[in-house]
């Protein structure tokens, strides 16, 4: 009788113990997991954004971490596609019991994991997808952040670029789904708001993934707009410039390009194809701005990567995860709701100038770099100059 | 209402995409209209076109004419793969019911694009026009590229060359009376089984070569061989299987429709093709040029 008493006490007090370990061992990681593509085509983008996520865990672990504990990035492969973002998402929560999830790389992906973060409780931010979907009042809850540009300040930005020159008639080009028609329907509605003798003389819609666009090319000069806004991203505006060069397109019509078009990886992919004098953005380039805290990161990730200059996308991994990092040392604590608390209103000092989430939408106030493409005589492929940041504070509903 | 010399361009550029669907439809509708097989992997061998000349430029970097020659051994590769396809499996089909054979054809599609993404990836990838074309021509104050204007030219030359090879020469005649009684033929001592590989070596050229001359101008992607196996078979359908000339009209007709569509209603391209083709198939299944199917 005395023996099943003590037994009962001590697997009680062990259970104890054992508890108050895991929750509050002392230099124990804090486990955040996060799905990023690492193969196929998706992969150019999703290696350096986990590489720029990587670079800034071990730098925060090196100055102490935070409550004394460092973080541990569990970082796995989840592909292209929603479903399997979904998976290796709870598969990471299931297994390694994180409370946090950072990645994830496509619209649809975002919106995947804003769904898993909603129904297993664990909070997540996207440093990437872009849908204005994944965050819109009806589909918003306490746990979905996005460190992210969205499609709105990305179209809003080009119209604000565009409606500096003197051009009135204005085309658009973009593919058929859902990052093409919301980047360029906010382009639209802000051109029409802020320069309202604009005229949108002509719109096309290639389907996504589209291998021939010269049938949309010559519809689109017959419209004799002065300029165009176009939202094809990655290889399809590269395709885009091939077929469109020959037609005389860029010299008829000024063009704005979102859709990352201006990161130094597609100028050195298209080397002298890129099309010169063209609008268009990045999330970071590595030779601006010329402040010291964007200068000591890129050599840091220089050095970090191994590669002669610094890729572009690490930008969008640092942020989201420095934004949580940040978050719980305000917050002092690892406690989910803590955390979202001091997430909502964090202004954060990054590479690229102060971030702050704001609280009322979970979103960002991230802008992107614009610039013209020109060729320069310090790099062998053409870069963004004039380059500026265009904020996005003005440009947030 | 666009200009008229926009009018022209658009034409043109129809004209263009007709062309490469000619030369691949052409190539579809011959093995159907001599062996009987509706091949759906011809798209497959098309995109292998595509492929293998992106990776023989880089190979003749330094030649002259680089791009000429990749085109030559691309389509090669392509038209000796189509022979080994018949030779070791679609040979024991031929006895079987048609079923088995669209299987057959079905799964090469899906075998050959995921051995196409194991070699090259799912990333996009594009030829460099040939040097001596990479200019455009002035025409009614348009630009509208070399390259286009002689694809314009050379597509139906080749699809017609090989027609005529197979339909007025005596190995054409030997061919043809093959198809319509082989046990007869073979009776005549003559080698049945190598004229039916030669027939889908050469369908399978006229893809590769498709393919090839398409690579500098469009992208090369997963994904682009369904698209055009698709397009290829409403040609077909449209103009009438196993006609050249059926497949030719289609052809402008696909052609003509998709680039003039996207004129008036750029949402809408797609949708006209589609609404074309069934209405062929209402109005005269066997297509416009082609004959009944009798059974």
């Amino acid at each position: 009788m005395i023996m099943k008493r003590f037994v009962q006490i001590a697997s009680i007090c062990s259970l104890v113990l054992i508890f108050a370990f895991s929750a509050y061992g002392a230099g124990e990681p804090i486990k955040v997991g996060f799905p990023a593509i690492l193969s196929g085509g998706g992969a150019l983008f999703g290696k350096p954004s986990s590489l720029g996520a990587e670079m800034y865990v071990k730098e925060f672990n090196a100055k102490g971490g935070v409550l004394g504990r460092p973080i541990e990035l569990i970082i796995r492969d989840c592909g292209n596609t929603p479903e399997e973002a979904t998976r290796v998402a709870r598969e990471i929560i299931l297994k390694e019991k994180v409370d946090f999830l950072v990645g994830g790389f496509t619209a649809s992906q975002g919106i995947a994991l804003s769904e898993v973060a909603k129904t297993e409780q664990v909070i997540y931010i996207a440093p990437v997808s872009k849908s204005t979907a994944m965050t819109d009042p009806g589909n918003l809850h306490p746990y979905v952040f996005r460190a992210a540009a969205n499609t709105n300040t990305e179209g809003r930005s080009a119209a604000v670029f565009m409606a500096k020159n003197p051009w009135t008639k204005i085309a658009t080009l973009g593919p058929d789904y859902e990052y093409g028609q919301m980047v360029t329907k906010a382009f639209v509605e802000w051109m029409k708001k802020i320069k309202p003798q604009a005229q949108i003389v002509h719109q096309s819609w290639p389907k996504l993934g589209e291998t021939d666009y010269t049938p949309f090319i010559a519809p689109l000069l017959a419209a004799k707009p002065d300029a165009a806004f176009l939202s094809l991203w990655g290889g399809h505006f590269v395709t885009f410039s091939k077929q469109a060069k020959p037609y005389g397109f860029f010299e008829k019509v000024k063009v704005v390009a979102a859709g990352e078009g201006g990161s130094p990886e597609t100028g050195m992919a298209l080397k002298d194809d890129l099309p010169l004098g063209i609008t268009t953005n990045a999330y970071d380039v590595f030779y601006y701005p010329d402040t010291p805290e964007h200068k000591s990161y890129v050599e840091r990730l220089k050095a970090y990567t191994k590669q002669e200059y610094a890729p572009s996308w690490a930008i969008t991994g640092y942020i989201a995860v420095q934004f949580l990092a940040e978050a719980m040392q305000k917050a002092q604590s690892t406690d989910k709701m803590k955390v979202i608390k001091a997430l909502e209103g964090l202004t954060i000092n990054t590479p690229i100038g102060k971030q702050t989430m704001r609280a009322k939408d979970h979103q960002a106030t991230r802008g992107q770099v614009w610039g013209t493409t020109a060729k320069v005589p310090e790099y062998p492929f053409p870069i963004l100059r004039p380059v500026e940041y265009i904020p996005a504070d003005d440009l947030m509903d | 209402m666009p200009d008229p010399s926009f009018l022209l361009l658009q034409s043109l550029n129809g004209l263009t995409y007709a062309m490469f669907l000619f030369l691949i439809a052409s190539g579809l509708s011959l093995i159907f209209g001599i062996l009987g097989i509706l091949n759906f992997a011809h798209g497959s061998l098309y995109m292998l076109g595509a492929y293998f000349t992106h990776q023989f430029v880089s190979l003749f970097i330094d030649a002259p004419g680089q791009f000429w020659w990749a085109v030559i051994f691309a389509s090669l590769t392509v038209a000796a793969l189509g022979a080994a396809i018949e030779r070791f499996f679609l040979r024991h089909l031929y006895a079987r019911e048609e079923l088995y054979q669209l299987l057959f054809t079905y799964a090469l599609v899906l075998i050959l694009a995921d051995f196409a993404k194991v070699i090259w990836g799912t990333g996009q990838f594009s030829v460099s026009r040939p040097a001596l074309l990479k200019g455009a021509v002035l025409i009614l104050d348009q630009y509208f590229p070399t390259y286009n204007l002689v694809i314009i030219f050379l597509g139906p030359c080749i699809a017609f060359t090989f027609w005529f090879a197979l339909l007025r020469t005596r190995w054409g005649r030997k061919i043809r009376a093959a198809a319509l009684d082989r046990e007869m033929l073979s009776s005549l001592g003559i080698n049945v089984n190598r004229l039916f590989t030669v027939v889908f070596f050469i369908g399978a050229w006229m893809a590769g070569l498709g393919g090839a001359l398409v690579s500098p101008v469009s992208a090369i992607v997963p994904g682009m061989d369904v698209e055009v196996i698709i397009n290829a078979f409403i040609v077909v359908v449209i103009g009438g299987l196993g006609s050249f000339w059926g497949t030719f009209l289609g052809s402008l007709i696909v052609g003509q429709v998709y680039a003039l569509g996207i004129l008036v209603f750029p949402r809408l391209s797609l949708a006209f093709i589609y609404v074309l083709m069934a209405l062929v198939l209402i109005i005269r299944p066997w297509g416009l040029l082609g004959r009944p199917l009798q059974r």
